[in-house]
């Protein structure tokens, strides 16, 4: 038998290591910088808290490298269900953080319920559509149960007011019935929506730009008239929706977010301050940043939340573009890890998982990086193992143990049962 | 995917390397701020070296509500000495503001409220104070005109420029005003750290960059205190003005108009229901009566119509005129001296108008009254004598030109020039400029400079002199001007003023006028200086609606030299009885 360190994906740990260590390194500038005193101290405490959870989430991770791998196929619907149970008492019973209820006291600890959600979705989804050997996304009714299965959650995340973690778990949706045999043409017009509302946004016209390439490439892709059709009603309907929105239908604070975004001068006190500031932070660092502790937007709390939204600031002003090119390479290499241990790995249900946790990463960072750099409008959802947040860090941790977990016991876990 | 996270690079790449110049300094200004330290304001004194106007602190509690417990509120209040009610209420307002900056909660505490505050201070976690500065006035003297007051600049001056922030006191009248520009100071600058609320947090670059303000220069007048007070004091239940004046080289002794206002009301926060006050007040407090009012100066300008008249050789010391009781031009013009032979000595002693009117009579007929003009106008009359005070008026002192255009080309006949010997009709002056020409004939015809500032001692120490010199009007002779003298000695000896200003060891001398009020009964002139031989002061006093001046101003005059030259007062019967005089009460 070999040796067990030599299965072990090295890739995988150093990529962890090294991001936590950095989120460490800017949470502890974020809250524990020269002028920390002005911080009030449950914000001055969140260093510690974040060492406590690393604590937790190293023993996490050593313990699941010691279940059998298709223990997580044969519990995904009953850990499924215990966290719909969770979401469901969350609401009920849970405490509202910043606007939203997502967040349950376990013996004095804050939890978002929603984090354990994405595993409990992921394992649910990539379970049912790899149960029997009749059932794939290509076939509609399979294709739509396995959408019932995410959009359940998404349904109760938006109830508890936590928009962006609804927006995460949607993202699931092209991405697993995609792997799991969705024709591209159809994953593509799923995410076409999106593609095309971000667009409009900018300007109406940008979408109107957006929708056509969309249906070309739908058309050449499927080959199918239908969907290109649907696909060119749907983006006009959603170009000229989104216009009517902005101007008549959303309320002045409401487009003030908005237009913060493609034109943060226009609210700069207001909606627009978030935005600047982000930018003048990250801008501000130059080739190699302003050095450690030394950062003045964030160590003089210029930016909002910079300990989870805005962490990339800290990075980016404190450590440069050195450093903070040097957090995205590393995201960029574990997701291509992930993928490539997804595409060599033999068990369908250890694909779909590996897929679906490397999609909930990928859109989280695209999402956080994206928003620090005024790419994409403020949605406020963590980088993963960098930004503060316990529930977080141990969630994202968890995933990538499971991970390490399937790539570990790959040759062990048999697709013949 | 990895498409995407090029775009990431890229945009980074885009907001570090390419737009760094852009937000690098915008990081720079976000997390400085720059803060003017305002000097300390100069100082002024008096001739003798004693403190007229200093600065005084406030002393102003304020709160951070975000820092600070509301559960001593109790405590606060009781230290403070206020109603909990009101403190809550204030508290709230603080909050409303900001919950995270500096609020004042109660502005110009006392010392020892301060230092009850200050003592606690560990057991009230929010509360802080700001310590400022108000103009304080150390001596009883009011002297509100003189030295003035502060006000909040305006709008357009601090737009216009860049000495001053929203906030700053200004000089807005008095020598405050004038003197502005060597009182304020030089600001200086610190800048500090604060974060994005705006709380400061510690010197910028440990203060390498910080600029030390500069002191206010220090002003040394010529008052007297003593004497300003006392003026002051004999003004009181008055309406008018006292000038007095150092003949050698026109330093304002002092200089009183009355009814005053007090300053210290006026300094530190305003109280608007006293500004509301004196604003509204029908005898004008505000109004600089030294300086401002325009009086027909009656026969106070008997003494220098003499000296034009020597000079211009429409008289000689011997001219003798008769005086029938009248003077007859057309009608008669009324004469309250007795019917007699007059030369020019007599005719001052007595206040003779058909003298004078007859010496008027002769300069327009010989065509000589704009020259009269021009020589009246040497003495400082009928234009700014640039006293170093904001307000002054010119008075009126008519030639042909003026008549002219007042009355039209040749409308205007010689019973309106020969008004002008008597000091009555179109004609004007100032009490300052009544204490000039007072002033000019006592020092034998030299032109006087006024002034109230004598020197600036700026911060480091170096002083600048504003010592005016005097200078010889040309046209002044000695013999003329000992003639004019003796007659003014000789008012004080036998004429208006014997009652009350014939004093045994002071030889005072002076004249008295009458300018007539159309509002009201007539006001009271009374000019004057002393001692006779070498004259240490000169001075003017005008009384309105007082009457005949003999029986106000003189005594007033009389008992302000005694009080300049010996440093005490005798009369004290005098002294009670002028206290006590009130025109307005006087019954016809």
């Amino acid at each position: 038998m070999r040796k067990w360190y030599k299965d072990l994906d090295w890739i995988f740990i150093l990529c962890w290591v090294a991001l936590t260590i950095i989120g460490l390194a800017a949470i502890y500038s974020a809250t524990q910088g020269p002028v920390s005193q002005f911080l009030p101290s449950y914000i001055q405490n969140n260093f510690y808290k974040q060492l406590l959870w690393v604590g937790i989430s190293v023993v996490i991770l050593i313990v699941v490298q010691f279940t059998a791998p298709r223990t997580f196929q044969q519990i995904s619907y009953l850990f499924y269900a215990f966290c719909i149970l969770l979401m469901i008492s969350t609401l009920l019973f849970g405490i509202s953080i910043n606007g939203a209820k997502s967040w349950i006291s376990i013996a004095g600890m804050h939890l978002q319920v929603s984090e354990i959600m994405k595993i409990g979705t992921i394992m649910a989804v990539a379970n049912y559509l790899t149960s029997r050997r009749n059932i794939s996304a290509e076939k509609l009714s399979s294709a739509l149960i396995a959408v019932g299965i995410i959009l359940l959650p998404v349904g109760l995340t938006i109830l508890q007011n936590d928009t962006g973690t609804a927006l995460v778990l949607l993202f699931l949706i092209p991405v697993m019935l995609f792997w799991s045999g969705l024709p591209r043409g159809i994953s593509l017009f799923i995410i076409s929506p999106a593609i095309i509302g971000y667009f409009s946004i900018i300007h109406w016209i940008w979408g109107l730009v957006a929708t056509l390439v969309l249906t070309v490439m739908i058309f050449f892709i499927q080959k199918r008239t239908w969907l290109t059709i649907a696909t060119l009603v749907m983006g006009i309907i959603i170009v000229s929706s989104v216009h009517v929105a902005l101007f008549q239908i959303l309320e002045q604070h409401q487009r003030a977010r908005i237009e913060a975004f493609t034109n943060p001068s226009f609210d700069p006190h207001g909606a627009g301050w978030n935005v600047i500031q982000a930018k003048t932070a990250i801008g501000s660092g130059g080739l190699t940043g302003k050095g450690f502790l030394k950062g003045t937007q964030t160590q003089l709390r210029f930016l909002p939340e910079q300990w989870t939204d805005f962490i990339f600031c800290v990075i980016g002003e404190e450590f440069g573009f050195i450093g903070a090119s040097i957090v995205i390479i590393i995201f960029l290499i574990l997701l291509m890890r992930m993928l490539n241990v997804a595409g060599s790995h033999k068990h369908p249900f250890a694909q779909l998982v590996i897929v679906g946790i490397s999609a909930i990463f990928f859109i989280h960072i695209l999402i956080n990086i994206g928003s620090a750099m005024a790419l994409l409008p403020v949605i406020g959802i963590p980088l993963p193992f960098i930004s503060y947040g316990g529930s977080a860090f141990m969630s994202s941790t968890f995933m990538l143990a499971i991970c390490l977990n399937m790539e570990l016991y790959h040759r062990d876990f048999s697709i013949f049962v | 995917m990895v498409g995407l996270f090029l775009v990431l690079i890229g945009r980074l790449y885009q907001l570090q390397i390419l737009d760094y110049q852009t937000y690098n300094p915008l990081s720079k200004k976000n997390s400085i701020r720059r803060e003017y330290v305002s000097p300390a304001r100069g100082l002024i004194y008096d001739r003798n070296g004693n403190l007229l106007v200093d600065n005084e602190p406030i002393y102003t509690i304020t709160i951070t509500p975000e820092k600070y417990d509301t559960t001593k509120n109790h405590l606060l209040a009781k230290l403070l000495g206020v109603k909990i009610s009101d403190l809550r209420q204030r508290i709230k307002k603080a909050e409303q503001y900001s919950w995270q900056r500096k609020s004042r909660l109660y502005t110009e505490v006392d010392f020892d409220t301060f230092s009850n505050i200050q003592e606690n201070i560990w057991r009230l976690p929010g509360i802080g104070h700001i310590i400022e500065s108000k103009r304080h006035y150390p001596t009883p003297i009011k002297a509100a005109h003189i030295l003035g007051y502060l006000r909040e600049v305006s709008q357009k001056t601090y737009l216009s420029s860049d000495q001053y922030q929203l906030g700053d006191k200004v000089g807005k009248s008095g020598l405050e005003q004038v003197y502005e520009s060597y009182l304020r100071g030089k600001k200086g600058i610190s800048y500090k750290l604060i974060n994005a609320f705006g709380q400061e947090l510690g010197p910028y670059d440990d203060g390498k960059l910080n600029k030390a303000p500069t002191k206010g220069a220090n002003l040394y007048t010529t008052l007297d205190t003593k004497l300003q007070l006392f003026a002051e004091k004999l003004l009181k239940n008055k309406r008018g003005s006292v000038v007095a004046i150092n003949p050698e080289n026109g330093a304002i002794l002092a200089m009183a108009s009355s009814p005053e206002f007090d300053l210290s009301k006026l300094a530190g926060r305003l109280d608007h229901h006293y500004w509301a006050k004196i604003n509204a007040d029908t005898t004008s407090p505000l109004f600089d009566r030294a300086i401002a009012a325009q009086e027909p100066p009656g026969s106070t300008i008997k003494p220098l119509m003499a000296l034009i008249a020597l000079h211009l050789g429409v008289i000689t010391p011997q001219t003798v005129i008769n005086n029938p009781g009248y003077f007859y031009l057309g009608r008669r013009y009324g004469d309250h001296a007795p019917p007699g032979k007059y030369d020019v000595v007599k005719a001052i002693e007595k206040s003779s108008n058909t003298f004078f009117f007859t010496v008027m009579y002769k300069v327009a007929s010989d065509g000589l009254f704009d020259k009269w003009h021009s020589l009246a106008s040497d003495f400082g009359l009928g234009h700014l004598d640039y006293i170093d005070l904001p307000g002054e008026r010119p008075g009126i002192l008519p030639d042909s030109s003026y008549f002219n255009k007042r009355f039209g080309y040749r409308k205007w006949s010689i019973g309106d020039v020969i008004n002008l010997g008597i000091g009555q009709g179109v004609m004007s002056a100032t009490p300052l400029q009544m204490a000039l020409v007072s002033a000019e004939i006592a020092n034998n015809g030299y032109k006087i400079q006024p002034h109230i500032v004598r020197a600036i001692q700026k911060s480091n120490g170096t002083l600048l002199h504003t010592d005016p010199v005097k200078k010889k009007i040309p046209w002044v002779s000695q013999k003329n001007v000992n003639i004019v003298k003796e007659g003014m000695r000789r008012v004080v000896l036998k004429g208006t003023a014997r009652w009350y200003a014939n004093i045994k060891n002071i030889k005072i001398a002076g004249k008295t006028g009458t300018a007539q009020n159309p509002r009201g009964k007539d006001d009271a002139w009374f000019i004057s200086f002393a001692p006779y031989k070498h004259p240490k002061i000169a001075m003017a006093v005008l009384i309105e609606h007082a009457g005949y001046g003999s029986q106000s101003a003189v005594p007033i005059s009389a008992l302000l030299i005694e009080k300049y030259l010996t440093g005490k007062v005798k009369r004290k019967w005098l002294l009670k009885k002028m206290l006590n005089f009130n025109p307005a009460k006087e019954k016809e």
